[in-house]
């Protein structure tokens, strides 16, 4: 079974908040709702009583995480949130009734009425893209090349960025622009297995990762 | 988070049907009061649809309501279920009470324990492992106490208005467990929403750059004594310890007329102010966003 989800290489990450941006654009957020947003995390200390340099700070992108077993999916009495079989969780706005209990129930509060139309809605992963063969807007625009999109199930290692297009070279065209890829693999530091986190999970098993290595991932799991 | 009005009434109108449905139905399995069995099942019926108005103003497209509804792991098609259960045992009654003006054992079993389930069943839809605070079954057992204690209440005024003997031993005892039972629960949620202070995912030093105004997240403003939500958390607590004075006062002095509608009261008001905290103390589990 597909489950696609996006990992954020946190240190590689420099909270240039190009991918809120991108995701803003590309889906027309209305304002004030977020389907995806850049938290700056710390400056903490790294130890108790430390004072400053001893201290570290990193970005969290954060938005709907696609869970393997989403509440959000539970509670909706209409089925409008759903998962679909690439894993990703989506809204049949023409479902909603906008009751809002998947607003409640989701862990992060990724999930906004849309005011306008009087439904919920969220990150849905680019789903217009992706279904094409491309990748999400925010893993497109990253300014630092922090993150990757795949399917869980292939493992992160094999998740993909884009990649420079070296226009001297064949064909420079918009589709060889869009499909030119690199895999985390093979641009990424080393990392350790420890070093893959998520974001607090309560049962609902997010499907999203973040590998930081030097510094102390906060929050539970 | 904010609070939703539309619901906390809803929540609170079906414990208090659900609560006087109930009474009736202990008074009828006793055989007693019997000319407070028709008024008590229209108001009973009256608060229930007081309370299903009031849900229609949280849909924001209600219109859509049938539109593909029934997902059974959902709790608000869990409600419609026990909603419509317990409807349909009013409709039984009501015919009952016209043909016979008595209702049957069984009809009065079905009222007690149907009122219970819709009771459970519509606070266990808040039980989400997202909200810390909420997901706890003192949750929908303090709904279980609202109503165990608006019940008696109601249910012995209406029958003094309608000049229906009333066994002082029974009211008196009905009252006394239900609001009894209204306080120990009040008090546990309390106390368990306090303590789940604790599951809150805590990182630190944050800064939002979308929010760069908004205060630094914190747990500690989450609990039911915090700031936002010390005032609705005393009310809770106090109404619902006042209608369990005025049920001792009310077994030794009578006047139910008086007595048995002040307990109402106050377990309404309790109840109202015990989902106001609900909502203030409901945050997120990762409460950044």
């Amino acid at each position: 079974m597909t489950q696609y989800a996006i990992v954020t290489d946190v240190n590689r990450c420099v909270g240039c908040l190009a991918c809120s941006v991108a995701c803003k654009a590309l889906n027309g957020v209305p304002v004030g709702n977020f389907w995806n947003k850049t938290l700056r995390i710390g400056p903490n200390p790294k130890y108790e009583g430390a004072q400053w340099p001893d201290v570290d700070m990193y970005f969290l992108t954060v938005q709907c995480q696609h869970c393997e077993d989403p509440e959000c999916v539970k509670v909706c009495p209409t089925q409008a949130s759903h998962k679909l079989e690439d894993g990703t969780v989506q809204i049949d706005k023409a479902k909603c009734i906008g009751c809002q209990f998947c607003v409640m129930s989701c862990p992060y509060g990724v999930r906004y009425l849309n005011e306008e139309e009087r439904v919920v809605e969220k990150c849905t992963l680019c789903e217009q893209k992706i279904s094409q063969g491309e990748l999400p807007a925010c893993v497109a625009q990253c300014g630092g090349r922090a993150r990757f999109f795949g399917d869980l199930e292939q493992g992160i290692e094999n998740f993909e960025a884009p990649y420079t297009v070296d226009i001297t070279e064949g064909d420079p065209s918009y589709d060889k622009t869009v499909n030119n890829r690199i895999k985390l693999k093979d641009i990424v530091r080393d990392y350790s297995d420890d070093q893959v986190h998520m974001l607090t999970n309560v049962g609902n098993n997010p499907s999203f990762r973040y590998i930081v290595r030097k510094h102390i991932w906060r929050g539970e799991e | 988070m904010e609070l939703q009005w539309p619901l906390i009434l809803f929540t609170t109108f079906v414990a208090a049907s659900c609560g006087l449905f109930a009474a009736q139905g202990v008074y009828a399995l006793k055989g007693e009061a019997k000319e407070a069995q028709m008024p008590a099942l229209w108001t009973s019926f009256v608060l229930l649809v007081v309370g299903g108005i009031a849900v229609f103003f949280h849909l924001q497209h209600w219109e859509r309501i049938f539109n593909g509804f029934g997902h059974i792991t959902s709790g608000i098609t869990q409600e419609l279920i026990a909603i419509v259960v317990l409807v349909v045992v009013m409709i039984v009654c009501f015919a009952q009470l016209r043909r016979e003006s008595e209702m049957t054992k069984g009809v009065a079993w079905c009222a007690i324990v149907f009122s219970a389930v819709l009771v459970i069943v519509a606070g266990h839809s808040y039980m989400m492992p997202s909200r810390p605070t909420w997901d706890s079954f003192f949750g929908p057992l303090s709904l279980l106490g609202a109503a165990a204690a608006f019940g008696p209440g109601l249910f012995a005024a209406i029958a003094s208005a309608k000049g229906a003997e009333l066994g002082d031993a029974l009211t008196g005892k009905v009252a006394l467990v239900g609001t009894a039972a209204n306080a120990v629960l009040t008090c546990c949620y309390v106390a368990v929403m306090a303590v789940a202070g604790g599951s809150f995912t805590q990182v630190g030093y944050s800064f939002d750059p979308t929010h760069p105004n908004k205060a630094l997240q914190d747990a500690a403003a989450y609990g039911p004594f915090a700031g936002g939500a010390a005032w609705s958390t005393t009310i809770a607590i106090v109404a619902a310890l006042a209608a369990l004075a005025v049920a001792i006062v009310a077994r030794k002095k009578g006047n139910w007329k008086v007595m048995g509608a002040a307990i109402a009261v106050l377990a309404f008001a309790g109840a109202i102010a015990l989902r106001v905290t609900f909502y203030l103390t409901g945050g997120s589990v990762f409460m950044y966003y």
